[in-house]
C-alpha cells in the first residue's frame, strides 16, 4: 500500500469513525435508558459481579506517564486499588517515608508501559510483576505478595528509554530490556551528527534472583543505533530466544515521522539470551559504565537481524513458541514466520550479503511463513492458545481475529481473517487472560484503546482512556463492557485469582525491622545534641500514638520508626504532619521510617490519615519544634526523652490498676 | 435409704481401680483441653472473634479483643490478671491425685472426699467465671470513651452486646472433669454398694449374697 491509499483510508476511516460515534450517543435525557434485550442482557449478565461477589481475573495495567500500576476486577472491570511505582501517591504515604523515598530516588515521575508478570514453567506463579520505566530508564519489581513495590533498578547504564521491557523468560531467569533511544554509550557526548556510527542501542538481560525476585545488570548486547520498540520472549522450542521489533533502521535523525519511514523494511532483533549470558564472560566484551557490554559482531550466535515489514511495532511469540507474529505498523498486515524456518536459516548461514555493524541478517523468504492482511495499524498480538491470534488494528480500531499456522498450501491468506470487531477508539495494546504465556485461557480480552471520546459523560478537554472487555470463548468476538481508565494504560496482566495470594496484614512473627516496637512501652525518643538528631520509635494502635508528644529542637534531624501495631486486616494507619508536608501510611503489622529536618519552630499536629476507628479523629500528638535559644524540657541528661503518657497508654491494664473503684469516684 | 445394688462388673476391684485411674488421666488431660470459650461477631469481623479459655492461659484474638473493649472502658484481658489461671492446674493435679490415690486404698470415704472436692473445684469454677463475667462486663471504666449500660455476658448461649453477637460454650475442659466425676461416682455407688474392702471379704466369702452382713 503506498503512502497516499494509507492516508486517504485512514482520512476515511476517521469519518466513518465520527459518525459511528454520532450515531451511538447516549440518549439526550440522562437516565432515559432503553430496556435490556437480546445480547445486551447476555452481556449485561456476564459482567454484573454482585456486590460482594468476586471478580475472576486480576487485570494489573500499567498507568503510563501517572507512574503507576492499576489492579481491576475482571469481568466487573471495577478498579481496585493502585500500587504506586514510579512516583508518589500520598493515598499509601509511597514516596514519603524513607524506603520508597530512597527507592524513588530523585525521580518524581516514570513512565510504565509494559507490566510483565513472573513465570514458571511458561506460566504465571503469581510471585512477582515487573514493570518498567521508559522515561528514566528503570524497572520495579512489586512483590504480589503484598502488591507494594520493592524495588527500582535503575538507571540502567548504557540505556536511554526503557521501552521494549519488561520481557520475562520462561522461568524467570532474566527480564530482557531493550533500550528506545540509541545514543552514545555510557552517557557520553558525541555530535548528533555522528548518529549512525557512535550512536548506540542495548539490549539487557536483567538477572533475576530466583528465591527474592532481586534484580540486577547481568550483561547488555550493543546495538546498531535503531530505535528498539518492543520485544517478546521465546518458549517451548524459541526457550532460549527473544524478539525485538525496531523502527529506523535508516539511522536517521531529524522528524523520524519522515526520515525514519523511507526504507520497506526494518528489522526483529533474534537474540539467544543463553549464549549472551556465556559471550558475556568472554572475549567479546567491554566493560561500559560498569556492565559487560558484548559485541555481538565478534560474538556469534548471540544476535541476529531479521527483515520485517516497514516501522514494526510489536513482536509476540504464539503460546506454542513456534511462531514468531509482527506487526508492521505502516503495512496493514501481521508478519508470522516459523522459529524452525528461523533456526535453520542460522544454521545454513542463509544470510543477506550485507550485515548491520557485523549483525547477520536473515533472508526474509527463509523465516517467513505468512503475511496475514489483518488491517490497518496492526500493532500486537495475543493468543487464546485454540489457534487463534488476535491483532489490534490502531488505523481501523478493530481487533482481528486470524487463524495461526499451519497453514494448506495455496490458502488465500484473506480468509485467515476469521473475525473482526469495533472497538473505540484506536486501540493499542491489547491482553488476553493468560496471553503471553504457554497456557493461554482463551475467555477474556481487553482492548486498551487510547481514546474514548463521546463514550462517557463529558469530563472536560482532559479525556480518559477506556479499556473494553471481549469475550473470546465462542466463534464470535463480542464486546461486553467497557470501563475508562486513569492515564494511560499501555499493557497489561490478565491473571487468574487462583494464581494471586495475597496477605492481609503483615504477620508479627514475620517482622525483622529492627525498629518495630510491638507495645506501648517500646516507644522510646532520644536526642543526640552533637549530631542534632532525634529519633524515635512511635507505636501506632487503635486510637493512639505513643508518643503522644515529642519535642524537639529548631534545626533538628527527626527520625521517626512508626510501627503499626495492629495484627487485622484493614486497620491501617497514617501519619501525617500538619504543615511539614509529610504523610506516611502503615499498613498492619508494618513499620516504616519518616524523616526530615525540623526546620521551623512552633507547634505542629500529628495525626492518623488514614480513618481508623470510631476514636480515629482523637488519634494524634503534637510536635513541639523549640525555636532556637529556648531549651528543651523534657529531655533528660542522657538525651532520653519523658513520655508523659506512658503509664496511662502502657495498657488500659496500668491505668485500670490504679483506677479507683467506680462507686467511689465522685 | 435403700441404694440400689450396683452391676457386678463395677464390683471388681479392678474396674474400681481402672476407672479411678481414667478419671485421674481425665483430670489430667483438661489442664491441656480448653474450658471455655466465646466467639464475637459483627459486621465488621464476619469471620469472628474469639477468646478461648484454658486451665493455664487464655488465647484468641485477645489483643483485637481488648482493643474493641477498651472503648467501652473494660478491663484488658491478660493472663496474669487471673489468679484462676494458677490455681485451676494445681487443682486439677490434686484432683488426679486424689483418684489415682482412691485407686490404691479404694475406701467410700475416700472417694466421697475426692467428688465433693471435684464439686468443690468445679463450683469455685462455676463461681469465678460467673464473677469474671459480670466484673468484666460491670466494672467498667468510668473514663472509657464510650458509655454503656453495665452487661454479664452469658456463660453458656448467645447474647448481644453493641454491634457484637457473642456465643459462649463450654469445651472438652469442663467435659473431661464432668466425666471424671462420673466415674468417681460410680466407683463410690459400686463402693457403698459391697463394702469397703469387696476383694478381701470376697476371698472368704462363698457368694456376693454372704457378703451382705458383714456390711452391718
Amino acid at each position: 500500500m503506498n503512502s497516499f491509499s494509507l492516508r486517504w483510508s485512514v482520512a476515511a476511516l476517521a469519518a466513518v469513525s465520527l459518525l459511528a460515534a454520532c450515531g451511538e450517543r447516549t440518549p439526550d435525557v440522562p437516565g432515559q435508558r432503553t430496556m435490556a434485550t437480546g445480547d445486551v442482557q447476555k452481556a449485561a449478565l456476564a459482567t454484573y459481579v454482585k456486590p460482594g461477589d468476586l471478580d475472576e481475573y486480576y487485570l494489573f495495567y500499567s498507568g503510563g506517564h501517572s507512574g503507576q500500576v492499576s489492579v481491576a476486577g475482571v469481568p466487573s472491570m471495577r478498579h481496585i486499588v493502585t500500587i504506586p511505582v514510579f512516583a508518589p501517591y500520598p493515598g499509601t504515604g509511597y514516596g514519603f517515608d524513607e524506603e520508597s523515598r530512597r527507592m524513588l530516588g530523585a525521580f518524581t515521575w516514570g513512565d510504565v508501559h509494559h507490566p510483565a508478570a513472573s513465570k514458571t514453567d511458561g506460566d504465571y506463579d503469581g510471585r512477582w510483576l515487573f514493570v518498567n520505566d521508559n522515561a528514566n530508564n528503570r524497572i520495579a519489581r512489586i512483590d504480589l505478595r503484598d502488591m507494594k513495590t520493592r524495588q527500582i533498578l535503575g538507571p540502567i547504564p548504557n540505556t536511554m528509554g526503557n521501552h521494549g521491557s519488561s520481557m520475562v523468560t520462561n522461568n524467570t531467569e532474566y527480564i530482557l530490556v531493550a533500550t528506545r533511544f540509541s545514543t552514545p554509550l555510557a552517557g557520553r557526548y558525541e555530535p548528533l551528527e555522528q548518529y549512525a556510527t557512535l550512536y548506540k542501542g542495548a539490549v539487557s538481560g536483567i538477572k533475576v534472583d530466583s528465591a527474592t525476585g532481586t534484580m540486577s545488570v547481568g550483561w547488555q548486547i550493543m546495538t546498531p543505533p535503531f530505535n528498539w520498540d518492543l520485544g517478546a520472549t521465546g518458549k517451548g522450542p524459541s526457550n532460549d530466544w527473544a524478539f525485538w521489533t525496531s523502527y529506523n533502521s535508516e539511522r536517521a535523525t531529524g522528524k523520524l515521522e519522515v526520515t525514519s519511514a523511507q526504507r520497506d523494511r526494518d528489522y526483529i532483533a533474534v537474540v539467544n539470551w543463553k549464549n549472551a549470558e556465556r559471550a558475556a564472560t568472554g572475549n567479546a566484551t567491554t566493560v561500559s559504565a560498569g556492565v559487560r557490554v558484548i559485541d555481538p559482531a565478534r560474538a556469534p550466535g548471540v544476535m541476529y537481524l531479521l527483515p520485517c515489514g516497514k516501522s514494526p511495532h510489536g513482536v509476540d511469540v504464539d503460546p506454542s513458541g513456534e511462531y514468531v507474529v509482527c506487526s508492521g505498523k505502516l503495512q496493514p498486515t501481521a508478519t508470522v514466520y516459523s522459529f524452525a524456518k528461523i533456526k535453520e536459516a542460522i544454521d545454513k548461514r542463509d544470510f543477506e550479503p550485507e550485515m548491520e555493524d557485523g549483525i547477520p541478517v536473515i533472508k526474509y523468504n527463509s523465516a517467513v511463513v505468512m503475511e496475514v492482511p489483518v488491517g490497518l495499524g496492526p500493532l500486537h498480538t495475543q493468543f487464546d492458545g485454540k489457534g487463534f491470534a488476535y491483532t489490534s488494528l490502531y488505523v481501523e480500531s478493530a481487533i482481528a481475529k486470524w487463524k495461526l499456522p499451519p497453514y494448506a498450501a495455496n490458502v488465500d491468506p484473506k480468509s485467515l481473517v476469521v473475525d473482526k470487531i469495533a472497538v473505540q477508539f484506536n486501540i493499542g495494546h491489547l491482553v488476553t487472560s493468560h496471553g503471553d504465556t504457554r497456557r493461554p485461557r482463551g475467555d477474556y480480552m481487553i482492548a486498551m484503546n487510547k481514546m474514548s471520546k463521546g463514550r462517557h459523560l463529558n469530563v472536560g478537554p482532559s479525556q480518559p482512556e477506556s479499556s473494553q472487555l471481549i469475550t473470546i470463548g465462542g466463534a464470535k468476538m463480542e464486546m461486553i463492557y467497557e470501563a475508562f481508565t486513569d492515564p494511560e494504560p499501555h499493557f497489561a496482566q490478565l491473571i487468574h485469582r487462583d494464581i494471586i495470594k495475597p496477605i492481609e496484614f503483615y504477620p508479627r512473627s514475620e517482622s525483622r525491622d529492627r525498629n518495630a516496637i510491638w507495645a506501648p512501652d517500646g516507644a522510646r525518643v532520644t536526642r543526640n545534641a552533637a549530631r542534632r538528631t532525634v529519633e524515635g520509635n512511635v507505636y501506632a494502635i487503635r486510637s493512639y500514638f505513643e508518643p503522644g508528644r515529642i519535642q524537639v529542637q529548631q534545626g533538628d534531624t527527626v527520625i521517626l520508626h512508626i510501627t503499626n501495631a495492629e495484627q487485622q486486616r484493614d486497620e491501617i494507619h497514617g501519619f501525617g504532619v500538619v504543615g511539614y508536608n509529610k504523610n506516611i501510611v502503615m499498613d498492619p503489622g508494618e513499620t516504616k521510617t519518616l524523616r526530615f529536618v525540623a526546620d521551623r519552630a512552633g507547634v505542629f499536629p500529628y495525626y492518623c490519615t488514614n480513618f481508623c476507628s470510631a476514636l480515629h479523629q482523637e488519634m494524634q500528638g503534637y510536635l513541639e519544634v523549640m525555636p532556637t535559644g529556648r531549651r528543651l524540657t523534657m529531655y533528660d541528661a542522657s538525651g532520653v526523652m519523658r513520655i508523659d503518657g506512658r503509664a496511662a497508654a502502657r495498657g488500659v491494664a496500668a491505668a485500670n490498676a490504679r483506677r479507683t473503684p467506680a462507686g467511689s469516684l465522685d | 435409704m435403700k441404694l440400689l445394688p450396683a452391676p457386678p462388673m463395677l464390683r471388681r476391684p479392678v474396674v474400681q481401680r481402672a476407672l479411678l485411674l481414667a478419671a485421674a488421666g481425665l483430670l489430667v488431660a483438661a489442664v491441656f483441653l480448653p474450658l471455655w470459650g466465646m466467639t464475637l461477631v459483627s459486621v465488621q469481623y464476619p469471620e469472628g472473634l474469639r477468646m478461648i479459655v484454658y486451665p493455664t492461659f487464655i488465647t484468641g484474638d485477645i489483643t483485637e479483643i481488648n482493643l474493641l473493649n477498651k472503648a467501652i472502658g473494660m478491663k484488658p484481658i491478660f493472663n496474669d490478671f487471673f489468679l484462676e489461671l494458677k490455681v485451676l492446674p494445681v487443682a486439677f493435679a490434686a484432683l488426679a491425685l486424689l483418684c489415682v490415690v482412691g485407686a490404691f486404698i479404694r475406701r467410700a470415704w475416700w472417694s466421697l472426699l475426692s467428688l465433693l472436692a471435684m464439686a468443690g473445684v468445679g463450683g469455685y469454677g462455676l463461681w469465678s467465671m460467673r464473677h469474671r463475667l459480670w466484673q468484666f462486663g460491670n466494672e467498667l471504666s468510668p473514663t472509657a470513651a464510650m458509655t454503656i449500660d453495665p452487661f454479664t455476658p452469658p456463660m453458656i448461649g448467645s447474647n448481644q452486646i453493641a454491634q457484637f453477637a457473642t456465643y459462649s460454650y463450654f469445651s472438652w475442659g469442663t467435659t473431661l472433669p464432668l466425666i471424671a466425676g462420673g466415674l468417681v461416682l460410680a466407683v463410690l455407688w459400686a463402693q457403698l454398694g459391697t463394702g469397703r474392702r469387696p476383694n478381701r471379704q470376697r476371698a472368704r466369702a462363698k457368694s456376693v449374697s454372704e457378703l451382705q452382713p458383714a456390711r452391718s
